[in-house]
């Protein structure tokens, strides 16, 4: 039992983790052992911790890229091993990659919409409008749609990145050291964006970092030890 | 929606690549559909070119296989004598015969639209009347008849070139035609106008009828009638072959002249009866009427005084199908009740088959094409796809980390690849049916080369070609007929010296030359679209697989983790 469930929130959690443990062999070492956790919407949560505590471990399972080997991650109260993961992921987890993941050879505009295309959903607008709307609001020029993603710099693609996981209205904000190589005003920019979609959009907002200043711009900083229960600090 | 939409994107995004395996299949299709078209063109004229046409055929005796059945006993009881047992051999081949009755007796079967036959029996001359001789080396005569070079010239008419020998009577050709002329008499007017001695037209007068009424009319060559000073109406006298004390009376009801050129037949050792000039034709009304009928035997002594029985005319019966089908549900039926070593040989069929030799090798050459085609096609394909997918892991790691399924990757990759196969198949397709039929024909035509070189060196070793008019070595495309006929007579000579009825076909003789098949009408048309279409397909489904195999493996985890 985790300090973070012990408080009395009034919201239901969007996502939980139930006693999760995971190892990468099977009776191998644990990775995490025994984990629980909740996050609500409307938050930003930063998941901080040494090398090795099992951060992206965190992430890969929260992301649905792999199953715990005990215990259950929990999307809206069902286990992830009752629902599709391929539909968790395409439609209500948006996943920023520490290496942003875009895909080099298509511009900005197309690879946020091969995630709006795959997440298989009907949109009230053009997609053209919605990418346009996406990329303002990670404060990216609109004429970088048609923008090849090898021709952006690492800031420009980390918001690209955003963009896409934004671009089908997911619940879930999931984002792996998203300001890892991006310069003081830069990351202060990204953090602000972050919180925005947490407090105004009533997303739930995951960021596994590093930084001491993106820890602190959180609502909830969950603290993983080496094989070590996490700490919540409000 | 999103797995085509995507190929498609990706088909124009990565063009290089695409583009090189478009020339990969266009190059595989081109050789395909040539090979294809080549193929079903050869199809086509095998099952085509006899299909509507009338095709005849003779009940022929394979002498060979019959001898050889009989030697293993021969030579047991001649024990350490090696001297083969002769009479044996005579005698067995003799029983064996197939009668007149019994041809017609065949001839019942439901696949035989009509039927006729020749009966040839051999006259001498009388002071009255002579046959034409162009070659003073005919002074020979008839001593000179029986020579080997004759039976060999007589045989030219005689088998088929697998050696086997028509006909179910005594003696050949060779041997009947030891008189001055050849009584030819014939069933009916369908034999008539299919004489072996070709075409003819009448000149003057008319031809005789097939009653009884009729005997003794007979018509004669323009040339016969020339040399002798007769016309129409008058009366002729020759004599038995046999017994020249014997003579018959005929009267000339009209004079013909060959539409086509005897001299082709007159070799220097033949004999004059032997000369289509010198034959004489009539009813084999008449024949029988005059005691000559193919049925009754004449005996004979030969020039080391055996006696030897021979039938007293050489009957040919001919069997006339409406076509090829009707001939194959002929030779199926009959095949039973024939008497052992006895088959169905036409030779309208066996020229055909002849003619397609070269185009059958190309069909061959062809179908070996296609499948090597194939194989290396499906093999460079399925490279090509591997070489794809690793190269685009990242891609498929990035597509599924965000949610799309691996099946839905793996169809957005069969559909590139179908795409881009389709492009290289419509590409080679068009390319190989527009270069399809001169290829082809180019092709043939150096297999007919091929087969002509053969024949040539073969007449070079042999040195026989002087009989044949413009058939010399080098003589260009002509002498394909002069060949082919070598051919034949080479493999038709060990069984030549034969005392076996000459069934010649009318279109042996002085026709049944090679008119190999030159021109093959490769063109691509619908079923090989289908076929090929079918053919991409199948080679995209095992790329496909290959691709789905390679995509269900990876894991988008382990691909991003790798990356980064």
């Amino acid at each position: 039992m985790t300090q973070e469930t012990q408080q009395q929130e009034t919201q239901q959690p969007v996502l939980a983790l139930d006693h999760v443990s995971y190892s990468y062999t099977k009776g191998g070492r644990n990775v995490l052992n025994d984990v629980s956790m909740a996050f609500e919407p409307g938050k930003m949560y930063a998941i901080t911790g040494p090398s090795g505590a099992g951060k992206t471990t965190l992430l890969s399972l929260i992301s649905g890229l792999t199953t715990p080997t005990q215990g259950a991650v929990e999307y809206e109260g069902k286990s992830l091993a009752e629902i599709n993961r391929y539909d968790y992921r395409s439609q209500d987890i948006g996943v920023i990659f520490q290496s942003f993941n875009l895909l080099p050879s298509l511009t900005v505009a197309e690879n946020i919409e091969l995630s709006m295309d795959a997440s298989g959903r009907e949109f009230s607008e053009p997609k053209s409008d919605i990418i346009a709307r996406l990329l303002q609001q990670v404060h990216l020029p609109v004429e970088y749609a048609k923008q090849r993603i090898l021709h952006l710099s690492g800031g420009e693609q980390q918001r690209v990145a955003i963009a896409r996981a934004l671009s089908y209205d997911p619940h879930i904000i999931l984002a792996d050291e998203p300001t890892g190589n991006l310069d003081p005003s830069t990351q202060a920019d990204i953090v602000n964006i972050f919180r925005q979609l947490a407090h105004e959009q009533n997303r739930c907002v995951i960021l596994v970092t590093h930084s001491p200043a993106v820890a602190q711009a959180a609502d909830h900083v969950i603290q993983l030890t080496k094989l070590q229960r996490p700490v919540v600090q409000q | 929606m999103f797995v085509l939409k995507n190929a498609a994107r990706n088909v124009t995004r990565n063009k290089g690549r695409n583009i090189l395996i478009i020339i990969i299949v266009a190059i595989i299709a081109i050789a395909a559909t040539v090979g294809l078209a080549i193929l079903q063109a050869a199809q086509r004229a095998r099952a085509d070119g006899l299909a509507n046409t009338t095709i005849t055929a003779q009940i022929a005796m394979d002498r060979g296989s019959m001898m050889k059945k009989m030697e293993p006993p021969s030579t047991n009881e001649s024990g350490s004598d090696s001297k083969p047992d002769f009479d044996a051999m005579r005698n067995a081949l003799e029983s064996n015969q197939i009668t007149l009755e019994d041809y017609e007796q065949y001839a019942n079967d439901a696949a035989v639209s009509s039927s006729y036959y020749t009966e040839t029996a051999a006259l001498e001359k009388t002071d009255n009347f002579q046959p034409v001789e162009t070659s003073s080396s005919n002074a020979m005569g008839e001593a000179s008849s029986n020579s080997n070079s004759d039976a060999t010239a007589g045989a030219e008419r005689n088998g088929g070139p697998d050696g086997a020998i028509p006909g179910g009577g005594n003696g050949g050709l060779g041997n009947m035609v030891n008189g001055d002329f050849s009584l030819v008499g014939f069933s009916s007017d369908q034999a008539l106008a299919a004489a072996q001695n070709g075409a003819f037209t009448m000149v003057d007068g008319k031809a005789f009828n097939y009653t009884s009424s009729d005997d003794n009319d007979v018509i004669i060559s323009e040339n016969l009638a020339t040399f002798n000073n007769v016309k129409v109406g008058d009366t002729i006298t020759v004599a038995n072959a046999t017994d020249s004390a014997k003579t018959y009376k005929f009267k000339v009801l009209g004079i013909y002249k060959n539409t086509t050129d005897s001299q082709s037949f007159g070799g220097p050792m033949r004999s004059t009866a032997s000369d289509p000039d010198n034959a004489i034709y009539t009813s084999t009304a008449t024949v029988n009427a005059l005691g000559l009928a193919s049925d009754n035997t004449v005996t004979t002594e030969t020039s080391s005084g055996n006696e030897v029985k021979t039938a007293a005319s050489q009957l040919q019966f001919t069997y006339v199908f409406a076509d090829k089908a009707a001939y194959d549900e002929f030779c199926n039926s009959i095949a039973s009740q024939l008497p052992e070593g006895y088959t169905v040989q036409s030779a309208d069929v066996d020229q055909y088959e002849q003619s397609l030799v070269p185009l059958n090798n190309l069909a061959k050459f062809a179908k070996t094409l296609l499948i090597v085609v194939l194989a290396v096609g499906a093999v460079i394909i399925v490279v090509l796809t591997i070489f794809n997918i690793r190269e685009r892991k990242y891609e498929i790691g990035v597509l599924t980390a965000i949610g799309v399924r691996k099946g839905k990757v793996a169809a957005q990759f069969t559909t590139e690849l179908l795409i881009v196969t389709m492009l290289g198949l419509i590409v080679g397709t068009g390319i190989g049916a527009a270069v399809c039929k001169p290829v082809s024909n180019e092709m043939l035509s150096s297999q007919i080369t091929q087969q002509q070189t053969q024949a040539q060196s073969q007449r070079e070793q042999f040195g026989r070609d002087m009989m044949q008019p413009g058939g010399g070595p080098g003589g260009g495309p002509d002498s394909a007929s002069g060949e082919q006929n070598d051919e034949q007579r080479g493999s038709d000579s060990p069984t030549a010296n034969s005392s076996a009825p000459d069934v010649p076909n009318e279109k042996r003789g002085m026709n049944r030359m090679a008119n190999y098949v030159a021109d093959v009408n490769a063109t691509v048309n619908l079923k090989v679209i289908g076929i090929m279409m079918l053919i991409g397909l199948a080679l995209t489904l095992v790329a496909a697989l290959v691709a789905a195999v390679f995509v269900m493996r990876y894991e988008p985890l382990q691909i991003l983790a790798d990356r980064s």
